[in-house]
């Protein structure tokens, strides 16, 4: 009874969502979702020479810089131990510490994008290259990682980041951060001291996925020089990569597919939580971690089945891994656009929380951070539409990709077009829930 | 430990703010209160929603704490001591808030908490308190304090609770706009509330509830409701909130046209929102509860002159930093309030120490009469030391020429009910 009585503040203000729910999202949505499938009939009927540019890079001379890279590793590892120091010993504020900022804002969201449009910057600033450079001598590699592992580690430590990610009460915490972050550089150089470099490659789950999203990028940088082309021709030029390591790709985007559901009402409502009360992510722990795990799944076997089909479809006569882990990497346009999509207004406010914290330690004026656009019906418009060209850019790209690596998987155009079909399906399907996930009203 | 960077920030700007130029901001804040014998300061935790659904108000929550702590500073501090504010993010999750106030008590040795908005992170967080013995200064606007159901640790002074607002609506909506209600809320507590209190206060007024029409939480379209409004309606009373709430206005715009009943409902639905906004034009004409006013009134007293420029908060309520970002004008007031009578408090107490918790709280349950002034911006109060919770004038302002004007001031007795608990009876 008492219960009953209590009168709850809740979600007691109009959100920051409430100027998005008054944009025409549903004739957005429908020509994003037409763009897309124009895109699949488009791609389809275009000569095959046309897109055989899409897989070259041109080379373009560049120094050999590798002694350099190791300093810049060793730099970047003097940072992230001040960021730990930070972290432990600072402020208690997540928006005032450098720990949660320079991890959250500045590294997960702003990196991760430069890493995508500039290609592998994470190889210079990896925090452990430097310092396993100088330790390596003294300690040689005792264990022989198996190969069955295949990239295994990798994927399972990328899940159990989605998790702390997603399901942790309070990732954003500094002390936490820290505590989290300090024990992973030390259990990713055990696993260098150990194994050897490998594991860097195989079990290093920000090398894994970084250097995925570099693939996106028109820039390669290599011992040879800088090579430069379309975005994502290096996915198109890559050769198949182990089962496992195609694996990570779907994960990325199944992660990030799923960090936009669990706010929609629809979720909230699927796991009896009232969106408009939401009860903290203490409260949701287990539903968020089952939902994360499903939505790998749910995506792991629809992209199976639209690949198995189309392999059907085709009367292709290689193996289905074979063809998964070839076509698995053509999602990551995808992948990256959602991640683009679905940070960027909690990126246009935290940064100013970066600016406000730079500036407090220079000394500067003072620096105010605002939300007013997200109350203001234009700039609330300009925030979506951006949201949404990430979302739908990347599904056209993802499409190409996936037209030309058909084209020189069948060497025939008519084998290309019809192994296509039910993947142009997905990823017009995945248009309209991408865009259906923006346009959702949000609790949580 | 500590937000010093925030806090002394904060402070450099204040100081600036009000004039007194660089020289002062030079001096280190334990030099100016080394006469009082000890440098330590007077340490408030202060819980802000940081991150979580909370965050949006808890911005303007803690902008409004440091400007109070900057204030109660440039005045000499509390007890000849320094003010320091250690603020702790609870996520706006009660698991966490619950392990916040742990950390003030035990990590960081503050002397009280205080700040906490959320009700379900109020409820969550005060056992901990009580259990720990640290005074806990809620600004909540809930009814759980003077409900009972929380403890002698807790106490809400200078916010008044939704029971009161509420009930403190039905003799202007009565006798002004009409008798027979119509009540849109939304279907789970925070509606159910409104829904409760009202129905008794308009009844009590002579007038009755002709519909009670409740919308399910996860809904984001409503024209489906609005044919269910009876044809006698003289009013609608409509408290939504959450994402859909300008789609709601902007529906009922849409089904109402020109003719209209009176229409009434709270702030909090469009609080950090501007009423000019596109969409809402419908809301000319139309009232809304506001616990204080957005708009600097004709009547504006000097004590909210100087808590907006205090803030940082312009005539329209909006930041003076950026004329688009609005603030929580309506319950804000809150923070600030409750700092000044921290301060006030203590000073009664002669607090030394954490040693001397329980005095200051039998002195804030001594407090009653709170007048209108620098420390009370919001207008005047009167605190009941038995249930913990103040009782405090409601404005209602009418929204005319794109301005909350102010229609009607409500009386404290207009607020009042029995008491529910005597909170004095249980031992520290």
């Amino acid at each position: 009874m008492l219960l009953i009585l209590l009168p709850v503040r809740a979600l007691a203000h109009a959100s920051d969502q409430a100027f998005v729910l008054l944009l025409p999202t549903g004739i957005y949505t429908f020509a994003g979702v037409l763009s897309v499938g124009l895109t699949v009939v488009l791609v389809a009927l275009l000569p095959d020479r046309k897109l055989v540019a899409f897989s070259r890079g041109k080379l373009v001379p560049w120094p050999r810089v590798a002694g350099l890279r190791m300093i810049v590793s060793l730099l970047a590892t003097v940072v992230l131990f001040y960021l730990f120091f930070e972290g432990f010993t600072g402020s208690r504020d997540p928006l005032a510490n450098l720990m949660s900022l320079g991890f959250w804002v500045i590294f997960w969201i702003g990196f991760v994008i430069l890493q995508g449009l500039f290609g592998n910057l994470w190889r210079w600033i990896n925090p452990w290259s430097g310092v396993y450079h100088l330790l390596r001598r003294f300690v040689p590699p005792r264990w022989h990682l198996p190969t069955c592992l295949g990239y295994g580690p990798a994927v399972f430590l990328l899940l159990g980041f989605a998790a702390f990610l997603l399901v942790d009460p309070a990732p954003a915490d500094p002390a936490r951060l820290a505590g989290v972050g300090l024990g992973y550089w030390l259990f990713t150089l055990t696993g260098m001291l150990l194994f050897g470099p490998v594991w860097q490659r195989r079990g290093e789950l920000f090398g894994v996925f970084l250097g995925y999203f570099a693939r996106l990028s028109p820039l390669k940088w290599s011992g040879t020089g800088l090579r430069i082309g379309w975005p994502g021709w290096q996915i198109v030029a890559a050769r198949p990569t182990a089962l496992s390591l195609a694996l990570v790709p779907l994960l990325m985007l199944a992660t990030g597919s799923f960090d936009g559901l669990n706010e929609t009402f629809w979720w909230l409502g699927k796991i009896g939580v009232n969106p408009l009360m939401y009860p903290g992510r203490s409260a949701v722990m287990l539903p968020t971690a089952i939902g994360l795990v499903v939505a790998v799944l749910v995506l792991l076997v629809a992209f199976s089945l639209a690949l198995y089909i189309g392999q059907k479809l085709a009367s292709d006569t290689a193996s289905f891994d074979h063809s998964f882990a070839l076509f698995a990497p053509t999602i990551l346009p995808i992948a990256f656009g959602y991640h683009i999509a679905h940070y960027l207004p909690g990126f246009l406010v935290d940064v100013q929380y970066v600016g406000l914290m730079l500036s407090q330690r220079m000394g500067g004026d003072a620096f105010y951070v605002t939300t007013s656009f997200f109350y203001d019906a234009s700039t609330a418009r300009v925030i979506w539409l951006t949201q949404a060209g990430a979302v739908v850019l990347g599904h056209v790209l993802a499409i190409i990709l996936s037209h030309i690596v058909a084209l020189r998987h069948f060497q025939t155009a008519r084998g290309a077009v019809l192994s296509q079909i039910p993947l142009g399906v997905f990823m017009v399907f995945y248009t309209f829930f991408g865009l259906w996930l923006l346009a959702s009203p949000r609790g949580g | 430990m500590t937000n010093d960077k925030v806090f002394s920030k904060s402070r450099r700007n204040a100081l600036k703010t009000l004039g007194l130029g660089a020289a002062a901001t030079t001096l280190p804040l334990w030099a100016r209160y080394a006469q009082a014998g000890t440098a330590e300061p007077i340490k408030v935790g202060f819980q802000a929603h940081k991150t979580g659904i909370g965050a949006a108000y808890g911005r303007w929550y803690e902008r409004t704490t440091m400007a109070a702590a900057k204030k109660i500073n440039d005045e000499g501090g509390i007890n000849g001591r320094a003010l320091e504010i250690v603020i702790e993010d609870d996520g706006t999750d009660p698991k966490r808030g619950a392990e916040v106030v742990e950390k003030f008590a035990t990590r960081h040795n503050v002397d009280v908490g205080f700040g906490t908005l959320f009700s379900h992170v109020v409820i969550g967080s005060a056992p901990r308190a009580g259990e720990l013995k640290l005074p806990y200064f809620v600004v909540s606007e809930g009814h759980h304090v003077a409900s009972g159901m929380l403890n002698r640790h807790t106490l809400q002074p200078c916010i008044t609770d939704v029971k009161s607002q509420v009930a403190a609506m039905a003799p202007f909506v009565a006798n002004n706009l009409g008798k027979k209600v119509t009540m849109i809320f939304p279907d789970f507590a925070f509606g159910h509330d409104h829904r409760d209190f009202f129905s008794a206060a308009i009844e009590a007024q002579g007038g009755e509830v002709v519909a009670k029409i409740a919308i399910p939480p996860t809904e984001s379209s409503f024209t489906k409701y609005f044919p269910k409004i009876p044809r006698n309606t003289d009013v609608i009373y409509h408290v939504m909130v959450g994402p859909a709430v300008l789609t709601f206005v902007k529906e009922m715009g849409e089904f109402f046209g020109p003719s209209r009943p009176e229409i009434f409902g709270f702030i909090d639905s469009l609080e950090a929102v501007d009423i000019n906004s596109p969409g809402l034009e419908f809301l000319e004409g139309t009232y809304f509860w506001e616990g204080h006013p957005r708009y600097a009134q004709a009547n504006q007293t000097e004590y909210d002159k100087a808590y907006r420029a205090g803030v940082g908060v312009d005539n329209t309520g909006a930041s003076i930093s950026d004329s688009k970002d609005i603030a929580t004008y309506a319950h804000m007031f809150g923070c600030w309030e409750t700092l000044h009578t921290i301060k006030a408090g203590m000073e009664a107490a002669g607090y030394q120490s954490t040693a001397d918790r329980s005095k200051l709280i039998e002195a804030v349950e001594a407090m009653t009469d709170m007048p209108e002034g620098f420390a009370h911006p919001q207008g005047a109060k009167l605190f009941n030391g038995k249930t913990h919770q103040v009782f405090g004038h409601q404005y209602i302002t009418k929204v005319s020429g794109g301005r909350l004007n102010l229609a009607h001031t409500t009386s404290i007795e207009d607020t009042f009910y029995p008491d529910e608990v005597d909170y004095t009876k249980q031992s520290f």
